[in-house]
């Protein structure tokens, strides 16, 4: 990182067109994350109203059972997918495997670790989480 | 607690999940998706103990992982001893707030006081 770089401070580390699919997959994890946690909160509170009997389940099932509510559930299911997959790479990577073998540092100075398994492992991530919305979706509408 | 000892934590609990949630999923899938969502449906799952135990299961290890994946990416932001306290006391007591509302859903449908 050059000092004009820091200079950028939060948004410099957060562009994720400068550093390449890494850079892109540090942010999407974050922020499937963050959608995950999200949607599981409203999922306790959406199934609460169990308690509320027959007629307070079938109220909030048509607030969720809408066609938003399946646009949103087939985004869930596409943030589920990826943080699961791009989470085994990264357990994978902090345990040794796939980053490859130490070296001397060579110029272009190229990271060992983010190399062509790694770049799969990502790519393969975003393709199987939109292969699991595309099901999703023809599942919750196709009914 | 450790920082590596809580990312064993971390990862064990994502493993664990993955596991339990896809078995979750699939019992939606063994009928139709809406006729799953049926009051009666539901009601069943809950009052079957194996599958509330999995739903109590499910709810504890994703409620640790969510809420200290929250914790990792609050004390990425920002460093400093009271906020790093706050942010993990804070995390804390919102996973227990959870698991407790959850688990009340959870025990009281089984038990049928609904």
């Amino acid at each position: 990182m050059t000092q004009d770089e820091h200079k950028e401070g939060f948004k410099g580390m957060a562009n994720p067109s400068r550093y390449g699919i890494e850079r892109v997959a540090y942010w999407l994890m974050r922020l499937s994350g963050l959608g995950l946690l999200a949607y599981f909160i409203g999922h306790i509170y959406e199934t609460s109203n169990i308690l509320r009997g027959r007629v307070g389940w079938n109220e909030f099932l048509e607030l969720t059972q809408t066609t938003e509510g399946h646009i949103v559930l087939a985004i869930v299911i596409a943030m589920c997918v990826f943080h699961t997959v791009n989470g085994i790479r990264v357990m994978l990577g902090h345990g040794g495997v796939g980053v490859g073998k130490p070296a001397r540092p060579d110029y272009p100075y190229d990271p060992a670790s983010q190399n062509y398994r790694h770049k799969i492992g990502i790519y393969s991530a975003i393709i199987l989480a939109a292969i699991a919305m595309m099901y999703g979706l023809a599942v919750m509408f196709g009914e | 607690m450790r920082e590596s000892t809580i990312m064993k934590i971390h990862y064990g609990t994502a493993l664990a999940a993955v596991a339990l949630v896809a078995v979750h999923i699939l019992m939606r899938m063994t009928m139709n998706f809406a006729d799953s969502l049926e009051y009666e449906t539901v009601l069943a799952n809950y009052k079957f103990i194996p599958y509330a135990i999995m739903l109590e299961l499910i709810l504890v290890l994703l409620s640790i992982h969510g809420f200290n994946g929250l914790r990792v990416i609050l004390l990425e932001l920002k460093q400093g001893r009271t906020y790093e306290k706050a942010v993990s006391y804070g995390c804390l007591a919102a996973m227990f707030a959870l698991i407790a509302y959850g688990s009340r859903t959870i025990i009281m449908t089984n038990m049928g006081m609904v």
